[in-house]
């Protein structure tokens, strides 16, 4: 009981001297305390906010055969060093792009993505896609046409997926293997990739949704399908990975990660 | 002399190939090995067969399961080498010393790689000798590494596995051939193995087993006999007592009462069966709504498994979760697996299928480090599930709907074939399957190339009938692969755009009926064919698919053999939780599975749903 009274008797007297301290100091200095308390978690809040949105991370994506990893290297190294095999696991890597290397200075690291392209391995895509700022979709222009409707289905999932959609997630088709004298023309190849899915969406939407996972139904219904009607900016370039011209590759990648 | 050894990273870059043995690999084997073996978990397997025009290859590999590093040595199949294996972890030790996650370039590693090639290969003709004098096994397993002692157990292992029932398929012949092949510490009797010519002595080897098997089987079949006649002669002895029913006595004279049971309306048959009406959507159209399980379910029977291990090893394994910096070894892999695999097990997964998928998981963690905070039974337990969900996700489109336009715009129909053994649900899942593509505005047309059984053509008409769709038949007694092809005609002449061919049931040892199959498939070359399998099916399964392909592949006429397709799985809604049958067929065929039948109506028909499967096979 006695313990419980000098508690009491300390609190009070607390209470008493913390209320005499804010009669004594003047008022705007106690607003501008307070302010201060208030102000700075939502101000860190803010800056983290802004933070997480900006990604810097590039996915190359495509189906399994088409140079993605080749590419991976070229992109941090400069060269394929002795060949690659099919990926098994997704290759990550966080680097300044290797031509950039001479431009010394404060170049901001890309963190780039390399999945694999098997179809047995495709749910590793959507892992990564959430923090991407953009996508590098890797075409075989050699062996286009008997993988044509391949590449159509899996492009096709990737460009209706919502995660890609609602963040407008710039596309970039890259059309490899250009070395080769049997590569087909990028024009070419977007005409067919276009046609095959025009066919596609007439029987994605013919099915119900318990079938896919396509949350987005592509382009416009009534007219044939374009590129140019996809939400999100979808652009065709060209690229060897063996022998390293990559330079479209480069902007695209400078473009959406500012150094 | 090896043809090629690579090292290269699980991302796929190759880190290192021999400059030596430059020779260029024909055909793309290291591509095929991680398509058809690695990523579809057979990793446990000993080595696999490359065959291209031109070349014969055998490749072996180990991983490197810390570092994510896989090594592959590749050789010509002709030569029987010995000491591959031995060189691949030699290799694996030396490099694993080497190896920087930065470096991308190790020439440094040629020298060390051309000492352990010689060191390998004076050990191989070391071995050749003293095998060839004569001497006991125990010399070689001294002379030799930790690994091979451990494939001499496993080996000595297999061979009286191959005792057992040789009811294998041409795989499953093949693999245990090759143990025999490897297994060069046991002298007995394989040093005929040794010379060239292995194809020779690998038939010789299994067929000695298949006749030792077949005497086996025959003892068996007449003491099973000799049980049958015991119970037929208890059974008789019943139905003295109660005479219910009276013996029917068929003579001369005409019968005194009415035979005929048959509503004599049905006689003529049409206007008696009613045309369905829209029984609502098939269920392959409806979103699945599966239970999610709470995860304390799970813990609960963890918990059950681990207490009946021992406490000992309990603690020891917790003190390791918390500290977490051992590297995993076979041994601690041991009671993880066998748990895992007995679980399987007991939900109907086939018991080699079982063996196998544990054995390949395990190749996948041996090495690896332990995370900390993780008990090992967790850390198999994810392997398992990705492993589990790896297989079952389809390797190639399965949107049935799409092929069907596609070859629409070719002029033709998109044929498919349904095959399967007696009794699983043919005709009843296609005509559930003709339902579905019915309300997808899809034309059908049904084929009744069942000429065999009583009331197969009769099943279809009234199937048909009530779909209101067309159906080409023959009658029977008819060439089933005749009766197709020119259903075939008829459906491109009607437009037509499916026509679903009914077939026979068959077992799958039986010759003559396989030949007439693959003689259809041969002919009329379908887009799509189908096995029918039930899920009650146990660890037949296995060998249902691997003789149907094996016969499919051998009786083809075509250098493009075609094999199984798709799977429809049936009378899933019989069994609870023992889903384990899809998971068996899907491994051995490598085929996935498109439909599940899931009762007796038109529209009992789904699709897999591969989360729910795993998450019941490992529950």
């Amino acid at each position: 009981m006695e313990g419980m009274e000098k508690w009491t008797n300390q609190l009070q007297q607390w209470l008493y001297q913390v209320e005499h301290w804010v009669h004594q100091t003047p008022a705007s200095s106690l607003y501008v305390a307070i302010g201060v308390i208030f102000f700075t978690p939502l101000i860190l809040l803010l800056i983290s906010l802004f933070r997480r949105t900006k990604s810097n991370t590039i996915v190359l994506a495509g189906l399994t055969g088409s140079g993605k990893t080749t590419l991976f290297y070229q992109l941090r190294d400069g060269s394929p060093h002795l060949g690659t095999a099919t990926s098994m696991e997704p290759n990550e890597g966080s680097f300044m792009l290797h031509s950039e290397f001479s431009k010394r200075g404060k170049i901001k690291p890309v963190h780039v993505v390399d999945v694999p392209g098997h179809s047995r391995l495709r749910p590793n895509l959507d892992k990564y896609l959430p923090q991407t700022a953009g996508l590098i979709f890797v075409v075989d222009a050699v062996e286009f046409l008997p993988n044509c409707r391949a590449t159509a289905e899996y492009l096709y999932d990737i460009l209706a997926k919502a995660s890609l959609v609602k963040r407008k997630i710039h596309v970039l088709i890259v059309c490899n293997k250009t070395d080769k004298v049997t590569a087909h023309t990028k024009e070419f190849i977007r005409k067919q990739l276009e046609k095959e899915m025009d066919k596609l969406r007439a029987s994605r939407t013919a099915i119900s949704d318990a079938d896919i996972a396509n949350e987005f139904t592509l382009g416009v219904t009534g007219e044939a399908f374009t590129f140019s009607q996809c939400h999100n900016k979808v652009t065709i370039a060209e690229a060897s990975g063996l022998t390293g011209d990559i330079a479209q590759i480069e902007q695209f990648i400078r473009e959406h990660v500012k150094p | 002399m090896l043809e090629q050894l690579l090292i290269f990273t699980r991302g796929g870059l190759i880190l290192w190939t021999c400059k030596e043995l430059g020779n260029a690999l024909k055909g793309s084997p290291i591509d095929t090995l991680i398509r058809s073996c690695l990523l579809e978990e057979r990793s446990g397997d000993t080595s696999y067969n490359y065959d291209a025009p031109g070349v014969a290859y055998t490749l072996k590999w180990t991983f490197h399961n810390e570092l994510g590093l896989i090594f592959v040595a590749v050789y010509q199949r002709i030569l029987h080498l010995l000491y591959v294996d031995e060189l691949l972890s030699m290799v694996k030790r030396e490099f694993s010393q080497i190896y920087d996650p930065k470096r991308t370039v190790y020439n440094d590693f040629d020298d060390i790689f051309r000492q352990l090639q010689k060191e390998a290969e004076v050990r191989a003709e070391e071995m050749k000798k003293s095998k060839q004098v004569g001497k006991p096994v125990s010399n070689f397993s001294r002379r030799q590494g930790q690994a091979t002692v451990q494939k001499a157990g496993s080996d000595g292992g297999s061979k009286q596995k191959d005792g057992a029932p040789a009811k294998d398929g041409g795989n499953g012949d093949s693999a245990k051939g090759r143990k025999l092949e490897n297994g060069y510490s046991n002298g007995i009797g394989i040093e005929e193995s040794v010379a060239a010519g292995v194809v020779k002595n690998i038939n010789n080897g299994s067929s000695e087993n298949g006749a030792f098997d077949v005497n086996k089987l025959q003892k068996l079949r007449s003491k099973g006999g000799k049980k049958t006649d015991t119970v037929n002669s208890v059974s008789k002895a019943e139905p003295k007592k109660k005479v219910s029913k009276k013996k029917r006595v068929w003579d001369d004279s005409s019968p005194a009462s009415k035979l005929d049971f048959t509503d004599p309306v049905d006689e003529r048959g049409d206007e008696n069966i009613a045309v369905i009406a829209d029984q609502g959507e098939s269920m392959m159209d409806k979103e699945e709504i599966f239970s999610s399980e709470s995860e304390d379910e799970d813990d609960d029977s963890e918990k059950e498994t681990k207490d009946s291990a021992k406490k000992k090893g309990w603690f020891s394994s917790m003190f390791q979760s918390i500290a977490g910096k051992a590297y995993l070894e076979k041994s601690d892999l041991e009671p993880a697996l066998k748990a895992l695999k007995d679980r399987l097990m007991t939900k109907n997964v086939a018991e080699e299928i079982a063996e196998k998928l544990c054995e390949s998981v395990a190749a996948s963690l041996v090495g690896k480090k332990q995370a900390s905070f993780t008990r090992i039974s967790s850390t198999v337990q994810t392997a398992m599930e990705e492993a589990l969900v790896r297989i079952l996700t389809p390797r190639r489109s399965i949107d049935i709907l799409r092929d069907v336009h596609v070859v629409k715009e070719q002029g033709k129909p998109y044929v498919v074939v349904f095959v399967g053994v007696n009794g699983v649900g043919k005709s009843t899942n296609l005509a559930k399957v003709a339902y579905w593509l019915l309300q997808h505005k899809i034309s059908v047309m049904m084929a009744a190339c069942d000429t065999f059984r009583s009331g197969a053509v009769e099943q279809l008409r009234t199937h048909a009938r009530r779909l209101q769709i067309p159906i080409f038949e023959k009658g029977y007694e008819k060439d089933p692969a005749v009766v197709a092809k020119e259903a075939i005609q008829e459906a491109t002449h009607n437009g037509s755009e499916v026509v679903l061919v009914d077939t026979a049931g068959r077992m799958q040892d039986n010759e003559p009926l396989m030949r007439a199959l693959s003689k259809l498939i041969n002919l009329n070359n379908p887009d799509l064919v189908l096995f029918v399998g039930e899920a009650l099916v146990g660890n037949d399964a296995v060998d249902q698919l691997s003789k149907f392909n094996q016969k499919l592949a051998d009786l083809s006429t075509s250098s493009n053999a075609r094999l199984i397709d798709g799977i429809l799985l049936t009378k899933f809604d019989t069994i609870d939780d023992k889903v384990g049958a899809a998971l068996s067929m899907v491994y051995i065929s490598g085929a996935p599975v498109m439909f599940v039948g899931c009762g007796q109506s038109y529209t009992d028909l789904k699709k897999l749903n591969v989360k729910s499967i795993v998450k019941t096979l490992l529950k």
